[in-house]
């Protein structure tokens, strides 16, 4: 059995979440504080992919790398980059689809802290920067945990964003999710099995885990 | 207690309303025919709908995949009346499983063309597919769909195979190769010349029809499944397509008929 779609998975999952860990917690933090009308549309869209049809997205980006016209162009042209049917398109593509459950965690979790924690550090001289590092995200850890979690599980999931822009390439972009969609098309059902049998075991063994960690936190895992 | 007897009345309601829909379906399906065709077909058999309501006044429902895949769904229970393959082994397959009435039939020969969305000059294809100039090639996957097999030939004949396999990328069917072609995300792709008329009027294409010394004849068979034996109308349907009038209209989409 060729184990590279699962590989594959996993490097996908690992980098879009790391990615998504950078980029998202600082942006969470920011839109914790505070609501202006801005702020608002730009959490609807960052939450869009949570109730739009993956088609609906990977027909967006199919269309946005394409390299005849727009940002595909001027990437193609540019840097000579080609984004559909690439490892790095999957990535950019699967960071859009888990943001979401990046930024939903952790910024209600931020929002939950009581705002005397964040005002005694900064009457201790401490500033903003040093307060969001040292005192703010230590108070939130579990929330953390679930956002990583459930952003590397989701992203495991993705399917159908990846079989509009991936081109079901051996190594490339055949994911696990692709290859048991492939197996069952070729009707393989023991190597489709196989890879869901693991896909399987690998989610529900994470997913148990935030519910062990989160057991005395008295909340469920997508609060 | 109120509410409790309104609830009740709501269940009953929520309860019985899909029935009562199903009821009220039921006889106008029953005319219906369903259809399950070939990627490949996806604008001919339009054309063929037409004429054939036209014709017989009876209405047939397509839903169109990759031959694999409806071979799958037929294999597990999926109520199609008629199936339009793009070869001849997936119904003999369907044939051997006891799920068609009849043993398949060609109906016509699938024209395998090269096709471009840019205008890349088509005269020497082969050593064009190997500069840089091209990046990404689309064929259909060929574990499940005949097209991909057939371009897979052509390409082990040019003996370009083992070089381009870098540069290939795979639609789940003919339709998703369409797709990349006409969006440009792939520079040229491997389809059917009916693609070629079913564009026509929305984006300018750039193709060369391949020989067909170059690949085995793409043979396009069809059976009349289980399904559709006590429908009179898929009957209708499965003489039509075998009938001169439909024998042109897939001539007029590049098919070769004998």
């Amino acid at each position: 059995m060729d184990l590279s779609p699962i590989w594959l998975t996993l490097k996908l999952a690992g980098i879009t979440t790391a990615l998504l860990f950078i980029v998202g917690i600082p942006f969470a933090w920011w839109l914790s504080g505070g609501r202006s009308f801005f702020k608002i549309v730009v959490e609807a869209i960052i939450t869009m992919p949570l109730v739009l049809p993956p088609s609906v997205l990977g027909f967006y980006l199919l269309l946005a790398f394409s390299p005849q016209h727009g940002l595909g162009k001027w990437l193609h042209d540019s840097f000579d980059v080609q984004l559909v049917f690439s490892f790095p398109g999957l990535v950019l593509a699967s960071v859009i689809y888990s943001m979401p459950f990046m930024i939903g965690p952790v910024k209600s979790a931020l929002q939950q802290l009581p705002a005397a924690l964040a005002e005694a550090s900064y009457t201790l001289g401490k500033s903003r920067w040093q307060t969001f590092k040292s005192v703010l995200l230590p108070n939130i850890k579990p929330s953390l945990l679930t956002a990583v979690v459930l952003s590397f599980a989701h992203t495991l999931g993705e399917f159908g964003v990846v079989l509009m822009i991936g081109g079901n390439i051996p190594g490339v972009t055949r994911v696990a999710s692709i290859a048991v969609y492939d197996a069952v098309e070729k009707m393989d059902y023991t190597s489709a099995n196989n890879y869901s049998l693991i896909l399987f075991s690998i989610t529900f063994v994470m997913v148990i885990a935030i519910f062990v960690f989160n057991k005395y936190q008295a909340k469920s895992p997508l609060g | 207690m109120e509410h409790i007897e309104y609830h009740n009345k709501l269940f009953k309601y929520i309860f019985f309303l899909p029935a009562i829909c199903l009821f009220t379906y039921l006889p106008v399906a029953a005319q219906n025919v369903r259809v399950a065709a070939a990627a490949n077909l996806q604008s001919v058999i339009e054309v063929l709908q037409k004429d054939f309501k036209q014709k017989t006044g009876i209405n047939i429902e397509p839903v169109v995949g990759s031959s694999g895949k409806l071979v799958a769904q037929i294999s597990n229970g999926a109520p199609f009346d008629v199936f339009l393959s793009a070869d001849m082994s997936f119904p003999e397959t369907l044939f051997k499983g006891g799920f068609a009435a009849k043993q398949p039939v060609e109906y016509a020969r699938g024209s395998l063309i090269i096709c471009s969305s840019q205008n890349i000059g088509f005269e020497n294809w082969e050593r064009m597919l190997l500069t840089a100039r091209v990046k990404k090639i689309a064929i259909a996957n060929p574990a499940i769909a005949p097209y991909g097999k057939a371009a897979e030939e052509v390409l082990k004949y040019k003996g370009i195979l083992d070089e381009v396999k870098s540069k290939t990328v795979y639609g789940e069917s003919i339709s998703q190769v369409n797709t990349y072609v006409t969006t440009g995300v792939a520079d040229v792709g491997f389809t059917t010349q009916s693609l070629v008329k079913e564009a026509g009027s929305k984006t300018d294409l750039y193709y060369k029809v391949i020989d067909p010394k170059y690949y085995k004849p793409i043979l396009q068979g069809m059976v009349l499944l289980k399904h559709g034996i006590d429908n009179r109308g898929a009957e209708r349907f499965y003489q039509y397509i075998l009938s001169p009038a439909a024998k042109s209209i897939f001539a007029s989409y590049g098919y070769r008929i004998q």
